[in-house]
């Protein structure tokens, strides 16, 4: 009759083991958070001087000559990405619609296929499309071009994010609602998208936060002014481009401006990231769906 | 269906809805291959037969559900009041809000209360008059044995009751849209069996109403709930009687084999 | 394969076959008892046993019945087997009721007994039909069983009338004679209604009643 503990050598080597690897994970989760934290905690420790009111009403300093703000790079921002989503989120959520509603039709995978290519485009590729088809003929850098661009790179999130939030309403639910009688496309509108809304916001939202940062294709559309946008069809700055400029002219106040803006970027794609998941949280309708 | 092998209760009975030729599947996969099936007025008729025969896609016919799958094919007639709900100039929607369904596991809508769930028929095609909707909502729910236990909560969302309470709350839906034939597709399969003799009493009182057919792949839920049953098999109707003629004395063989369990 | 119900079901089947056997017996038994002027002592045990079969049938039956909710010709074989096994254990309450009149009557050997022994001869005949016909499932068997009852209830009646004619007879002998063909031709009854119970059974269809 063998005693339920097993012998004590074997039993103690399982043990150890089991610690090591422990250990091991735990080692390895660390060192992969670490460049993350060293890079927020750098941003904060250099940006948090440069952050005051008047940081966000007043523009740039002129080289050597004292402190400012970013407010150009502010309203810029706002504007291109304003316009961007205006553009970007009723074809996105369109075309999300079409991949999931009607799934069969070749065109659906084929464009699904090609959203997914577009998704992971490099985007100073888009930003030189952009400038061969809006600032070349128009023979000037714009805050609509700088819009266009980023609309095309949120176009494939907000349309992949679309079709899996609509994906996941059952199949049932659309039936329920056809068999009372309601024609397809209400029953697309006012069911399928209202049960997967809060997965549809999302998608914005990560649409958002990706265009805010992007640089590149902003550098090749909408250049840089030291004020304000004066035009939609004028040079525009925007927050990343600072960053870009201010960051490595070597004078050291342009420096702390750049630091600063790194910072207002990043609390900015932290709030927007931290909604989110709020987002997701409070309206779990899609799991509650699942009895 | 030939006048001779119709039972004897309803020759000369005007069915509510048949079906001439009927055949449904995905592509020149034939699922149902021919059917030819009168279902009476204001009475429980229950299709059953072993998985695989066509019951689902049969009754999914009736209220042109089946086509919306993608490859899906139908041929043949199916006439409600006699028209047929397949003719070409025949309206999906309109044909769909004569005959209401209800599923096999409940289906509110997750994002809607009580109230807008039992509704939703009516408000999803424009109805707005508030003293309407809330008439609709008391005499569906009481028509669904669920009013006294919803009254008081008829704003909590629809996916808070218990799954019996969800399924009522489905039929209160169906009812909502006033229909003339219910379908339901085994819709106790996921209940308890509290829950499933409610329904299957609730059924027994709607048929004054409606005219119901229910698939079952229960043989006691059909024996008990139905007056008249029908029996598929690999897609073919082999007996349409009584149900109690059906249970005690079937004339097909096969009938017999499948319904004492003596099927392989 | 078999199904959980066929055991219950074969069960039944060998209670009935036994019981059809036993009660042969009884009413050979008590019919010999008459012709040869014994006392037939055995037919009250057969007759108790018989009633203790036929309550097992019937609770067997409606266990099933409760357990397994059968359908179709499992149901109608349930139904039957309740009937059937009343009809013998009649069979046997009847044999009994035959060697009670012996007990109560006492020395018969004066009586002439052909006729009644005649008519028992075609009794015990339907007995063997109703057996057979259940047995085997004949349903031809089971449909010639009337005919037969027919005349051993005109054999019942003629008997009735001749006594009721003749002047002078033996009370004893008379009396005897009435009761005894009296519980035979009840058997007879049963027998015919065991044959419909078979009919019903086979078609699902119950013989239209007179």
């Amino acid at each position: 009759m063998t005693s339920i503990f097993t012998s004590g050598r074997r039993q103690s080597w399982r043990r150890i083991f089991d610690r090591i690897m422990k250990v091991l994970i735990l080692l390895s989760v660390v060192i992969a958070i670490i460049p993350l934290f060293f890079v927020v905690a750098d941003v904060v420790v250099q940006g948090l001087p440069a952050i005051s009111l008047a940081f966000f009403t007043k523009n740039p300093p002129s080289p050597l000559a004292g402190y400012g703000g970013i407010l150009n790079g502010i309203e810029g921002s706002l504007l291109m990405v304003g316009m961007g989503t205006l553009i970007a989120v009723p074809l996105g959520v369109g075309a999300g619609i079409y991949f999931s509603e009607w799934p069969e039709s070749r065109l659906s995978f084929l464009s699904s296929f090609t959203n997914d290519v577009l998704a992971e485009f490099p985007t100073i590729v888009v930003g030189l499309f952009v400038y061969s088809l809006v600032v070349a003929p128009t023979r000037t850098f714009s805050a609509v071009a700088g819009a266009v661009a980023l609309a095309i790179i949120m176009l494939p999130i907000i349309a992949r994010t679309t079709e899996e939030s609509l994906k996941i309403v059952p199949v049932t639910l659309r039936e329920a609602s056809m068999a009372l009688g309601v024609p397809r496309w209400k029953t697309i509108f006012r069911v399928v998208i209202s049960t997967g809304k809060s997965g549809l916001a999302t998608g914005i939202l990560l649409g958002i936060a990706r265009a805010t940062g992007e640089t590149a294709p902003l550098v090749v559309t909408a250049g840089y002014l030291n004020f304000p946008p004066t035009g939609l069809f004028q040079q525009t700055a925007s927050v990343p481009y600072i960053i870009y400029n201010f960051g490595t002219a070597g004078y050291p106040n342009w420096t702390t401006v750049a630091w600063g803006a790194a910072l207002v970027l990043v609390a900015f794609m932290l709030i927007l990231n931290l909604s989110v998941k709020f987002f997701i949280g409070r309206r779990s309708t899609g799991v509650r769906a699942e009895i | 269906m030939a006048e001779a092998s119709l039972p004897t209760s309803l020759r000369g009975v005007q069915p509510k809805f048949e079906t001439k030729g009927l055949k449904a599947g995905f592509g020149t996969n034939w699922v149902l291959k021919g059917i030819d099936l009168k279902i009476p007025p204001n009475r429980v008729t229950a299709v059953m037969g072993p998985s695989g025969c066509g019951k689902t896609t049969f009754v999914r016919c009736l209220n042109r559900l089946h086509e919306l799958t993608p490859g899906a094919t139908v041929e043949g007639e199916a006439l409600l009041d006699g028209e047929d709900i397949y003719d070409r100039n025949a309206d999906p929607v309109a044909v769909r809000r004569r005959i209401g369904m209800v599923f096999q596991k409940p289906n509110p809508f997750p994002t809607m209360s009580i109230y807008h769930n039992v509704v939703a028929g009516l408000t999803l095609n424009g109805e707005r008059n508030k003293k309407k909707l809330d008439h609709a909502v008391e005499h569906s729910l009481r028509g669904a044995y669920l009013w006294d236990e919803v009254k008081d909560k008829l704003s909590n969302s629809g996916a808070s009751l218990s799954g019996g309470q969800q399924q009522r709350l489905c039929i209160a839906r169906a009812l909502a849209v006033e229909p003339e034939v219910l379908l339901m597709d085994e819709p106790c399969s996921a209940l308890d069996p509290t829950a499933t003799a409610k329904i299957e009493e609730l059924i027994t009182q709607l048929k004054r109403d409606y005219t119901i057919i229910i698939v079952t792949h229960n043989l006691q839920q059909a024996s008990r709930v139905s007056d008249y049953t029908a029996f598929f098999y690999l897609g073919k109707l082999i007996e349409f009687d009584e149900t109690a003629t059906l249970f005690e004395n079937p004339k097909e063989e096969l009938t017999e084999r499948y319904i004492t369990g003596k099927f392989g | 394969m078999p199904r959980l119900m066929d055991i219950g079901l074969d069960q039944l089947n060998s209670l009935l076959l036994d019981m059809a056997t036993l009660s042969q017996q009884a009413v050979s038994a008590s019919i010999d008892a008459y012709s040869l002027g014994s006392k037939g002592a055995e037919v009250r045990q057969m007759s108790n046993r018989l009633r203790a079969l036929h309550r097992q049938v019937s609770d067997l039956s409606v266990e099933m019945i409760a357990r397994y909710q059968p359908v179709a010709s499992d149901l109608r074989f349930l139904k039957a087997c309740m009937e059937i096994s009343y009809g013998f254990f009649r069979y046997g309450r009847y044999a009994l009721d035959i060697t009670s009149v012996l007990d109560m009557f006492g020395d018969l050997s004066k009586c002439d007994k052909k006729f009644v022994v005649d008519t028992a001869k075609k009794t015990q005949e339907m007995i063997r039909m109703s057996v057979e016909a259940f047995a085997k499932r004949d349903l031809e068997m089971a449909r010639n069983i009337p005919t037969m009852d027919d005349v051993v209830d005109e054999s019942y009646r003629r008997n009735l009338r001749t006594t009721l004619e003749k002047k002078g007879a033996d009370i004893k002998c008379a009396l005897s004679s009435a009761l005894i063909l009296r519980y035979l031709e009840r058997i007879a009854d049963h027998a015919s209604y065991i044959g419909e119970s078979v009919e019903y059974i086979a078609t699902g269809v119950e013989p239209k009643l007179d």
